[in-house]
């Protein structure tokens, strides 16, 4: 099963965004949503914000994908405000604990999501670029973006081949469980970034010349509209503090 | 921005040093990650002082034998700190990231990046980078306490604060570093064991 990151091509249909806004939206669901910045008084703040990634994912023609994660999140919203009061014990606090880590983690996961399947690599630099980010910063965490799916596949076929030989919590070799699975891990991940690195270098990343770019990214309509919205919400929360 | 082709003699950041700095940031995160995770359950937050900075020591080390120009471990701190805190961690850790690189960095060009005494060193100071994800249970307590309640509830609160009384805070930020430097010695223990002989060293 193939899973990408950072898309080959760029968005085609919606609300078309530029990858700042798309940053921006992440750094405010990360502080408002789940820095929960505010407290209690800005509560109901957090489902107006949560529900900008929906509205996203559902022009942008992950309908069923924006589907899932409204029904998941009103669900843990609702159980968190009727059974937040009432509720004690241990079993109850378990619901309670994981209903609220997915109104507090899920937004935000969203969100990364979306601007990970929407922005390929190109645009994503340009955008840094705009901002005056160094490429010592720009390159490393595009790299992030392009190999944590590997990694993860890696580790997942790692399990698959220690589950073959019976090596798992529940079978052989418990104490050297970690042992077993890390280190190839760690091996394999190694070895496809050298071969990244060196492909990278094929292309010319290493060149002494200034690296250009033929993306087109820059503010539209909605770009002002998600920019006005943040500003408000800023602007709401210093009023109230 | 120039950029040398050839990166071996002049001690700028070439792109396959970029490159290197992304790809041990990916990895040492997921290995992370999966101790870090059990920091839903409240018992375990305080273990997460002590569980991440030893599992971490494993790449954190195989990263230390790639680098030899200043500024890569700084980068690589400064990243985690970020992800961090775009992952909801407070924004602590993205200052505490910052200077943890920074002084491992430091440590490590005291020994030419190449003393293995030295790099031990560098895997604890480096993995006090951890604290940052701790630091608001003690920097602003009441308010990040109040957030926790408005998810989680009281019992849940009274709970988590039991675990994490004031005088834990020396307390884990030294964990951070001695469990860093443990991790260190079992990093170096499996380059031994395993990587040079796989031939990634």
């Amino acid at each position: 099963m193939q899973r990408e990151f950072m898309s080959r091509e760029g968005q085609i249909k919606g609300l078309i965004l530029d990858p700042r806004t798309k940053l921006l939206l992440i750094l405010m669901i990360s502080v408002f949503v789940l820095g929960g910045a505010g407290g209690l008084k800005l509560f109901i703040l957090r489902p107006i914000l949560s529900f900008i990634p929906f509205v996203m994912l559902v022009t942008s023609g992950r309908v069923g994908q924006g589907m899932l994660y409204a029904l998941a999140y009103s669900t843990c919203y609702f159980a968190q405000i009727v059974l937040l009061p009432e509720m004690t014990g241990m079993g109850s606090a378990f619901i309670l604990i994981m209903s609220g880590a997915f109104c507090r983690f899920l937004p935000g996961f969203v969100t990364a999501y979306f601007f990970v399947s929407t922005t390929t690599v190109s645009e994503f630099m340009a955008a840094m670029e705009r901002m005056h980010i160094p490429d010592k910063i720009t390159i490393p965490l595009s790299v992030v973006f392009r190999f944590t799916p590997t990694v993860m596949e890696e580790a997942n076929a790692i399990g698959d081949a220690m589950k073959m030989r019976g090596i798992g919590i529940f079978g052989r070799k418990r104490k050297k469980l970690f042992e077993y699975r890390i280190i190839p891990m760690i091996t394999c991940s190694a070895k496809i970034g050298d071969n990244l690195s060196q492909a990278a270098l094929t292309r010319g990343l290493g060149a002494p010349v200034k690296r250009t770019n033929i993306c087109n990214i820059g503010f539209g309509f909605w770009d002002a509209v998600i920019i006005c919205i943040c500003i408000l919400v800023v602007v709401w929360s210093i009023a109230y503090m | 921005m120039d950029m040398n082709v050839t990166q071996a003699e002049a001690g700028r950041l070439g792109g396959k040093d970029l490159i290197t700095i992304g790809v041990y940031t990916v990895i040492y995160i997921v290995i992370i990650s999966v101790f870090g995770a059990l920091g839903f359950i409240p018992i375990f937050i305080p273990l997460t002082a002590v569980f991440c900075p030893l599992v971490g020591g494993i790449p954190f080390m195989l990263y230390l034998t790639k680098t030899k120009k200043f500024g890569m471990i700084t980068i690589m701190g400064t990243l985690i700190g970020v992800i961090m805190f775009v992952m909801g961690m407070g924004y602590w850790i993205a200052i505490v990231g910052f200077i943890s690189g920074l002084i491992a960095d430091l440590v490590m060009k005291a020994g030419n990046y190449s003393s293995a005494k030295l790099s031990v060193l560098a895997c604890g100071f480096f993995s006090m980078w951890d604290f940052g994800n701790l630091m608001p249970f003690f920097v602003g307590r009441e308010a990040y306490l109040a957030t926790l309640e408005e998810n989680y509830g009281a019992e849940y609160v009274a709970n988590l604060s039991s675990y994490m009384p004031m005088w834990m805070m020396p307390v884990l930020l030294a964990a951070t570093f001695i469990f860093g430097i443990l991790g260190g010695l079992l990093g170096r223990a499996m380059c031994k064991k395993h990587f040079e002989r796989a031939g990634i060293v």
